[in-house]
């Protein structure tokens, strides 16, 4: 059931981005297509390009909010780390994991300094 | 080209604020228009710049004056699912952007040609005359809210009511016990918004919820469920070509309830239980839920401004999963206590 002047369907499954041999170089900042707000300690992102629209749960909100532009991929692990009870191999295997995805739904863009 | 050429009959309308003109040479679609809009109607405007809606009737496919560009764009299509509580309006389509137009192409049906910057709609509509009211009531109003989102006035798919002057959201497709629920509040004294289509905008310190008044329309399941519709004559519960349909008015002593700030938003599903319970939902789980029944990327700011006034909803109201039993008119009680604990 749809109705054709609603939002199209959710995304589908992605491939890896992001370099982990980099990740103390790696700075993530959100594309400038995305809208996000925060909903009871949780994010959810509007992509204005695609219309596709997500959620993210605790652990990928505090990720998402350290996106802007400042922190590398090691500091934003030091904070998980820090924020959840978490082996740190765990915390960096979850970390890659999402920003691949959010990389490759061109919601976050990554630069190298 | 071949539009038929009559004169246009212009009617106003003004919608908060927002005068609408629409224009058409065919009283066959100018009825369902008319009775969309009846609360609406006005015979004058001072309005300079009011959005301009107009239907022509074609006889062909080829009469349509619009070819797609080599830079159009699909934005989504479908297969022809009913949409809401229409049954006559499952038909395919194509949503397109060609240009800084929007498209929606329901291919031998007609094709909708929305210039949101120009604040202009034009309809195609191939043989009206074969079509049901209900389509070209649909019709119009697909191109009707698309304009109305660039004047900050949006809808979403929901039945919404009003008591002690706060609102009532439900939103979701059919089969879930909307309608339903709607219906159970109405008869219980709860003044009505709109079965299927509220608008909403932004009141500065609030989100508030708007009257859109439309037809009533139930299966014959839900009608099962409330003595009044089982004996309603034919001439309140009208036939449909799959549904039946009645204004509230004429059924049960309510009225248009007025604008109004919403406190409680319901998310309704069918369970095969005795009784209905509430479950409160997670802000960000009731944003996802609504953003499908809402938002239409089309016009990137326009969107960003919808996404951020369906956010300040969500977060003004509760938001609740309903499990609906078997209590159907005993809802009221379940429901009537989140508007009067903030009041």
């Amino acid at each position: 059931m749809s109705d054709p002047l609603l939002a199209p369907p959710p995304p589908i499954a992605l491939e890896p981005a992001v370099d982990r041999t980099m990740l103390d170089r790696i700075i993530l900042r959100p594309s400038s297509d995305v809208q996000g707000t925060s909903m009871g300690g949780e994010m959810v992102l509007l992509d204005l390009s695609t219309g596709r629209y997500y959620t993210l749960n605790r652990l990928g909100s505090v990720i998402w909010e350290h996106c802007t532009g400042h922190s590398t991929m090691s500091d934003i692990h030091a904070v998980l780390c820090d924020r959840f009870e978490v082996v740190p191999e765990q915390a960096l295997n979850d970390l890659v994991a999402l920003v691949n995805q959010l990389v490759q739904e061109g919601l976050l863009q990554q630069e190298r300094r | 080209m071949n539009v038929l050429e009559k004169p246009m009959i212009e009617y106003l309308f003004s919608l908060y604020g927002t005068t609408v003109r629409y224009a058409t040479a065919s009283p066959l679609l100018a009825a369902p228009v008319n009775e969309l809009l009846r609360h609406f109607r006005r015979n004058s405007s001072e309005e300079s710049a009011p959005l301009t809606l107009c239907l022509h009737a074609v006889q062909e496919r080829a009469d349509i004056p619009w070819t797609k560009s080599s830079s159009a764009r699909q934005l989504s299509s479908g297969t022809g699912a009913a949409v809401g509580d229409r049954p006559e309006t499952g038909l395919p389509y194509d949503v397109i952007q060609d240009g800084g137009r929007l498209i929606a192409d329901f291919h031998n049906a007609g094709v909708l040609v929305i210039d949101g910057v120009q604040g202009r709609a034009d309809g195609y509509l191939i043989k009206p005359e074969s079509m049901h009211a209900n389509l070209i009531e649909y019709l119009f109003h697909t191109a009707l809210i698309q304009l109305l989102r660039r004047r900050g006035l949006y809808s979403i798919h929901a039945a919404a009511l009003e008591k002690y002057g706060r609102g009532v959201l439900i939103p979701g497709m059919s089969g879930r016990g909307k309608t339903t629920s709607f219906i159970s509040l109405l008869r219980s004294g709860y003044r009505y918004l709109s079965d299927d289509h509220p608008l909403i905008r932004d009141a500065g310190t609030h989100v508030e919820a708007l009257p859109f008044p439309n037809k009533i329309n139930v299966t014959e399941a839900t009608r099962a469920f409330f003595p009044e519709l089982r004996n309603a004559p034919d001439h309140i519960l009208h036939h449909g070509s799959s549904k039946r349909s009645f204004h509230a008015e004429d059924l049960y002593p309510t009225s248009v309830g007025n604008c109004c700030q919403p406190a409680a938003m319901l998310f309704p599903h069918v369970v095969d239980a005795p009784h209905s319970h509430l479950e409160l939902l997670p802000k960000s789980r009731a944003l996802e839920v609504l953003l499908p029944q809402a938002l239409l990327v089309y016009d990137p700011e326009v969107a960003r401004q919808e996404f951020q006034v369906l956010a300040r909803l969500v977060q003004q109201v509760d938001c609740y999963r309903l499990h609906f039993g078997r209590d159907i008119l005993d809802l009221p009680k379940l429901i009537t206590p989140l508007l009067e604990k903030g009041g």
